[in-house]
């Protein structure tokens, strides 16, 4: 709640980042389990949260309209183009209008902030949660009713994207830090990516890519198929390239 | 290299040095915020290594954004219920010497309020409850953190005793989150002694 | 800047006619130049299923803190037009923010935001417009796109940078030190763009100096009630992001008296629009836990006399306060309130309450069993009723 507390975990935190290696970061969450084969799942994916910005002299987020409209542009056409190697079907969720496009704003906004925990508290090794250190363990969720917005008529899963850039000037990169109101550890600018897949009929996370530092300057075509590349890594039920024979005569 | 002696020299101007997250372990009875105040759950939380304030401490299941069960450990006149951000420009309201029971969710409330810095925090029905064994008030209330949109829901119960303000607090995001650890959340609250 | 400071000095200066005359406003001052709205995004297109809406202002429409009311809204918004004119007040799109601190402020692609607290401070629609035209006069000279220039990589067009306070992070002025900040020169331009607005808008133009006049008396009270002295440096909370200091109302005084016109402030009809958003203003106000500025805001607003709402307010402000002298003080005003006869409920509960504190027991409990009388619904009845039995 109170900003002196953010100040104080937000420093406690980046002394962990700095004292870690970076290796020890997790990115990757999956339901112990979950598998997804290719062909048999109808998902549907949300229009991706999308925000791309400055830090300002103070060390704010301050929005910046024409870089967030290309980030939209290049990141949407780079989902269109690797949609379709998904291995399922996957389509754009269209647009509600009225109350339920204030809640699936709000699914959103939950999406998020369930992300934003993951990393706090499970995939940051120095700040886990003890009923999330079990082994393998991965139960996060957004609950079912999820399912009952019109958007997700007949469809099983939900695949939620979110990309928060804050390109920072060199002199400011430490003030960074304490800015994030203790949110999530940052060392230096904040490129943030979320890739979640959600089970509709249980409203469980089955998996999840999330990092903090993703790459890829999303403000350019090349950069967005980068991180839309990194968002998707590992996608379940994404067909694999048949594997090369190591000693064999073909 | 720069930023990790500059992040330890914010740490000496800091709070003392948080330890980690601790599993509470259900069916003990154990003392919370560092006070009189103690609580016996029946179910598993986390307890939080960093502290909002002296006598406050957070328990939770998923993380704090997503439940929050905050326990304040006998407030005492003349200081707030968190430690402030900014003591010289936004101080906030302080527990008073003749404070009826009604005064606890106007406390409350401003101190979201100026905490938060929006007018968007607002509280529902208060009513009378025992707490921790003493005559105390339960109140709801909603509100959404700064710089965020997503709703938040609240339950509180507290009381005065001995002069001082108890208080444990449960919150959650409206949309599910919420009610799924109500009930666990109320079970802690309602084992509270003093 | 500060050339085109001394250009619009030199001509308000230069313009103010010898005193007696009465010549018109519109001799008196160079008319303003025709309003050009450039920097219009002309890279941004709709695109399949995508829209490309700009994200934060739907943010902004999506956030529980915009106050939405149609008719406050087109009220604002009407003050505005009259004060900059049509031509500038066409593109703007108004936000009017439940916050209840004295801000106002405009980004560089033309959303304006005025903050709750800011209407509760300001007395006419002169002094409202006194205020928006500020903000539009940093617009229109560029001020915010100056301060952030930031290359778009790969393309020769140079991207406008938008420079938005989200809702709360303009009030917390924080860890960090302030936010973005107009130099001296910058504010002293937005003033005189102000005052040359307030000229050809038929409004008063002293009316901005009177604002600045009773924000920084505010911040006096504000301090001396925190036991700190006055020190009429002011650069905190909406000081910060527009420092200054006495000499500002005083050369806004002086260029203001060489080019007013006298037409209305049109105070009453700015009271009127606001009076149904008074008690919750008012009630805003009282808990953000500022003795000091407060008393000296509800002073302010009495001054044509203490009125049912600004006497529950000062009740629930010294109840908050809540010292042995307060309460006396609290029951006072709310015994005030009700002698009029259209008080609110709460004001009985209100003085049931400051009773009860301050150990005049039976009394408290009569005004709060007529607190429940009047309000048996109230969300609060049932903690109330085990005041009135204990």
């Amino acid at each position: 709640m109170s900003k002196a507390w953010g100040v104080v975990l937000a420093a406690w935190m980046l002394v962990m980042v700095v004292a870690m290696p970076a290796q020890a970061q997790e990115k990757t969450g999956i339901k112990p389990g979950f598998t997804l084969k290719p062909g048999t799942a109808r998902i549907v994916l949300l229009r991706p949260a999308i925000k791309v910005g400055a830090q300002s002299t103070a060390g704010l987020f301050e929005p910046n309209a024409d870089w967030t409209a290309q980030a939209r542009e290049n990141i949407g056409r780079s989902l269109a183009k690797a949609q379709g190697g998904l291995g399922n079907s996957v389509v754009e969720c269209s647009e509600p209008i009225g109350a339920d496009a204030a809640m699936l704003a709000e699914y959103q906004d939950l999406f998020d902030t369930v992300v934003q925990s993951v990393i706090e508290f499970q995939f940051f090794p120095g700040n886990r949660l003890p009923t999330k250190k079990r082994k393998d363990q991965f139960e996060w969720g957004l609950g079912d009713g999820l399912a009952r917005l019109p958007a997700f008529a007949g469809a099983d899963y939900a695949l939620f994207v979110t990309t928060e850039d804050h390109f920072g000037s060199t002199g400011r990169k430490v003030l960074q830090v304490f800015a994030a109101l203790a949110r999530v550890p940052v060392t230096a600018g904040v490129h943030k990516g979320f890739a979640g897949l959600v089970d509709l009929r249980t409203g469980e996370l089955v998996w999840l890519n999330a990092d903090m530092q993703m790459g890829g300057d999303v403000r350019d075509a090349e950069g967005a198929d980068k991180r839309v590349r990194q968002l998707l890594e590992g996608f379940p039920g994404r067909p694999v390239p048949a594997p090369v024979a190591v000693a064999s005569a073909h | 290299m720069s930023a990790y002696r500059f992040a330890a020299a914010a740490l000496l101007f800091a709070t003392p040095a948080m330890a980690g997250n601790k599993l509470i372990v259900p069916g003990e009875r154990i003392a919370v915020a560092k006070s009189p105040l103690t609580v016996q759950p029946t179910s598993e939380w986390n307890r939080l290594g960093a502290r909002r304030g002296r006598n406050a401490e957070t328990w939770t299941i998923d993380g704090d954004s997503l439940n929050d069960l905050t326990f304040y450990g006998g407030i005492e006149t003349g200081k707030p219920l968190f430690r402030e951000a900014n003591k010289r420009s936004k101080p906030l309201p302080t527990v008073g010497a003749t404070m009826l029971v009604t005064d606890i969710p106007v406390l409350f409330e401003n101190t979201y309020r100026i905490a938060l810095g929006t007018a968007t925090m607002t509280v529902g029905t208060i009513e009378p409850v025992t707490f921790a064994g003493a005559k105390g008030v339960r109140f709801t209330y909603d509100f959404v953190r700064e710089d965020e949109t997503l709703h938040r829901r609240g339950e509180a119960r507290g009381a005065f005793v001995g002069g001082r303000l108890y208080l444990v607090t449960y919150e959650a995001p409206a949309l599910h989150y919420y009610d799924r650890s109500v009930a666990a959340a109320r079970q802690v609250a309602e084992s509270a002694r003093l | 800047m500060r050339t085109i400071a001394a250009a619009l000095a030199a001509t308000l200066l230069g313009a103010v006619p010898l005193a007696g005359a009465a010549a018109p406003v519109a001799d008196k001052i160079a008319p303003l130049p025709p309003y050009v709205a450039a920097y219009q995004p002309t890279n941004v297109d709709e695109r399949g299923a995508w829209m490309m809406a700009d994200e934060y202002e739907r943010h902004l429409r999506d956030s529980p803190e915009v106050i939405r009311d149609p008719a406050l809204n087109a009220y604002v918004r009407g003050v505005l037009c009259r004060t900059v004119g049509d031509d500038r007040c066409k593109g703007v799109r108004l936000y009017i923010l439940h916050i209840p601190a004295f801000n106002a402020s405009m980004t560089a692609n033309g959303a304006m935001t005025i903050w709750s607290g800011a209407l509760l401070r300001l007395r006419s629609e002169a002094e409202l417009g006194a205020v928006l035209g500020h903000e539009f006069g940093h617009f229109e000279l560029r001020h915010t796109v100056e301060g952030f220039r930031n290359q778009r990589r790969g393309t020769d067009v140079m991207a406008w940078a938008s420079v938005l306070m989200t809702n709360s992070a303009a009030l917390q002025v924080g860890v960090l030190g302030s936010l973005y900040r107009f130099d001296r020169g910058q504010e002293q331009a937005a003033d005189m763009l102000g005052v040359r607005y307030l000229a050809g808008s038929g409004y008063p133009a002293a009316a901005a100096a009177d604002v600045w006049e009773r924000m920084m008396s505010e911040a006096d009270a504000t301090a001396i009630g925190r036991h700190r002295k006055a020190d009429q440096r002011y650069t905190a909370g909406f000081f910060a992001t527009h420092p200054t200091e006495l000499s500002r109302a005083t050369y806004l005084r002086a260029f203001a008296s060489g080019v007013d016109g006298g037409g209305s402030a049109e105070g009453v009809r700015y009271r009127e629009a606001l009076a149904p958003w008074l008690p919750m203003l008012l009630t805003d106000q009282i808990k953000r836990n500022d003795f000091g500025g407060s008393e000296y805001l509800l002073g302010r607003l009495a001054a044509d006399g203490w009125t049912t709402p600004l006497l529950f307010a000062r009740g629930e402000l010294y109840r908050e306060r809540g010292n042995p002298r307060d309460l006396v003080n609290a029951a006072e005003f709310y015994e005030q309130a009700i002698e009029r006869g259209d008080a609110p409920p709460e004001a009985q509960r209100g003085l049931g309450l400051a009773l009860l504190r301050g150990q005049q027991t039976d009394a408290g409990k009569a005004a709060l069993r007529e607190y429940l009388r009047r309000k048996p619904d109230a969300a609060d009845a049932s903690i109330i009723s085990t005041l009135v039995a204990s």
